[in-house]
Formats: C-alpha cells, structure tokens, sequence
C-alpha cells in the first residue's frame, strides 16, 4: 500500500506540472515542472516521507524498462541518422571527451582553492 | 487437416500484447547477460533497443501498432522522472562543503558541454534537427527525451545519443581523468556525473562511495538545469 501511495504522489505531482505548463510555463515539459515543484516540496518538509521513498524507488528500478520503448523510435529515424552519421559520430566523442576532462580540471582546480583559503583561515 | 500458420502469426504479432510481451523478455535477458558479463556493450538499454529494433524489422510490425501496444510502459515514463526529485533531495543534503565548486563547475562546464556538442555537430554540418537532438545528450535519458523533444529534436534519437555518451563515459572517463590529473573523488565523481549521467554514476560507484555520491548529485543538478535552462535559451536565441 505505502508503493501505491508514493506512486500517487508522484502522479500528482506529475499532474500539477502539466496544468501549470499548459497555464504558465508552456516551455517547460510537465514532468519537469513536477519534479522542480516535488524537489521544493521536500526540502520544506525537510524529509521524504516512506510512501516517497517506497513509490520513487520501486519506480526507478524500472526507469530503463520504460526508457526502451522510446528509444526504439529510432527505427523512424534510421534516415536522418544515416545522413548524419559522421559529423555525429565525431561529435558525441569529441565532445564528450572534452567536456569530461574540462569538468574535472575546472572542479579540482576550485576544490584546491577552497581547500587553500580555509587553510589560510 | 490444413493448418493456417500464416493466419496464426498474423494473430500473433498483432496481438495488443505481444510489443509489450517481447520487451519485458527481452529487457530481462539484456539484464542478465549484462550481470553476468559486466560488458558495456550490453548495456541493458541499447542492447534492448538493439534487439527489438531487430525483432520488429523481422516481423513486419511497425512501430505505431508497437508503441501501442508497450503505452503502459512509456505512461509510467512521467512520474519516474518526477521520482527523480527524491535521489536529488538525498544528494543535496550530504554535501553541503563543495557547494560553490559544485554550483561553478555546473553552469560552466555545463555550458560548455552542452554548445561545444551543438557548435561541433553545426560546423561538421549536421541539421537543424539532429543539433537540437545532440544539445541534451550529456543527461539523463528520461529528461534528455523530453528536452529534446520540446527543443525541436527527436526523442528517440536523443535516447541513442545519450546511451553512447554515458557508455563512452563510462569506458574511458577514469582513464581520461588519470590523464588531466583529476584526482579528488569529488572532482572525478562531478565529471562523469555531469557529461555521462545515469551510466557514468554507476561507474562512478565502482570508485568509491564518496565519487558516486558526488556523481549522483552531478547528474541530477546537470539534467534539471539542462531540463530548465535550455529550453529557455533556445526560445531566445532562434
């Protein structure tokens, strides 16, 4: 019972996301604006509740399940994806190798800092 | 007695459940092959996708009638990512210390990792729609679709190109950051968190605790402000 009371929640939530986008927020996707508002919730409740917990948990456990029924629509796509197999490709390596390496350089550099100066405090 | 096998197979594979029957069998055996081998390549996802890209190609059934029939799957797609909020809220309470490094290294190599996709893809020629499918690519596949989706990209794609980043990630991050000298589990934790979300954490956790923890948080800050920021600049700059 407390899954199916967490997973109430999180459909309410869901819910709420939708009739704001479609009111305010046209360009942001319901299912965001559920979890920003979900994400405000808590941390003025100051805890997640066991039903939360349960519901959220039990439910991403399976999150890979659902993610492959949209990830076959790339069936469609076969055609764009053919004309641009290089330059995305070269692409997602490239820039994933960059942007990875330029994380970690910039976080360790402020980490170092900050180490520095409470050191000097 | 004549038997109609044809009518039979026909029956068969337009069955309301058989999209749903083939992909529950077939994620479990791409869990299973993955627990027992620990190969990325088999990562569950894209080898699922693989597999029944495959399946349907072979069996004639197009992907409306498929998508119809595996629709309870892609409902419960919503609030899983509302769900998300609780292992953020988790993360966000234990690591309090780094919270500026945290929040500087987010919106700058966040930026970066997001415009040197689309810039690379834009000057080696790609389209409209493939750029705008490759700018959420360093998150998480749930927020990735739907980002990709409001943007002008195409969901589907979105869901392939962030399987192989976190995949690439997850290969040779730890060995990349080696190479720049990365060396606190925090910084090394951020990193793959940030640019390989979901697959990348999990490889993360591999590391220590304290670099899952922080590659946890990574993903979760990176998909939410990709999921609000980017929708945003892209309906001010086109």
């Amino acid at each position: 019972m407390l899954v199916l009371r967490g997973l109430t929640w999180l459909i309410l939530f869901q819910l709420l996301g939708t009739v704001l986008n479609v009111l305010l927020l046209p360009i942001l996707p319901g299912p965001i604006i559920g979890l920003l508002l979900l994400l405000g919730f808590l941390v003025m409740r100051g805890e997640v509740s066991e039903s939360l917990n349960q519901g959220s948990s039990q439910l991403l456990r399976f999150l890979p399940l659902f993610l492959i029924p949209p990830a076959v629509g790339v069936i469609v796509y076969a055609e764009a994806l053919a004309a641009d197999f290089w330059a995305i490709a070269v692409t997602l390596v490239v820039s994933l190798a960059v942007s990875m390496a330029f994380a970690g350089w910039l976080m360790q550099k402020l980490i170092d800092r900050q180490r520095r100066r409470e050191g000097d405090a | 007695m004549n038997l109609d096998f044809s009518a039979a197979w026909q029956a068969l594979i337009h069955h309301p459940l058989f999209g749903l029957g083939i992909t529950l069998a077939v994620y479990q055996l791409a869990v299973i092959a993955y627990e027992r081998t620990r190969w990325i390549f088999l990562q569950p996802v894209l080898f699922s996708m693989v597999v029944l890209v495959a399946l349907l190609l072979l069996s004639g059934l197009d992907y409306g009638e498929y998508s119809a029939s595996v629709s309870p799957l892609i409902l419960l797609l919503g609030p899983s990512t509302v769900a998300l909020a609780v292992p953020l809220y988790l993360n966000l309470r234990r690591i309090r210390q780094l919270l500026v490094p945290i929040l500087v290294t987010l919106l700058v190599a966040g930026v970066f990792a997001t415009v040197s996709g689309v810039l690379l893809a834009w000057l080696l020629g790609a389209e409209r729609l493939v750029l705008m499918t490759l700018a959420p690519k360093s998150v998480t596949s749930p927020i990735a679709m739907l980002v990709a989706d409001e943007i002008g990209g195409v969901a589907a794609l979105a869901a392939v190109f962030v399987m192989i980043t976190g995949v690439l990630g997850a290969m040779f991050g730890p060995a990349l950051l080696d190479l720049c000298r990365v060396s606190h589990p925090a910084a090394r934790g951020m990193a793959m968190g940030m640019t390989a979300h979901a697959v990348g954490t999990s490889r993360a956790l591999q590391e220590s605790e304290e670099c899952g923890a922080f590659s946890a948080l990574a993903m979760s800050l990176m998909g939410v402000a990709t999921a609000v920021l980017l929708p945003l600049l892209v309906a001010l700059i086109v």
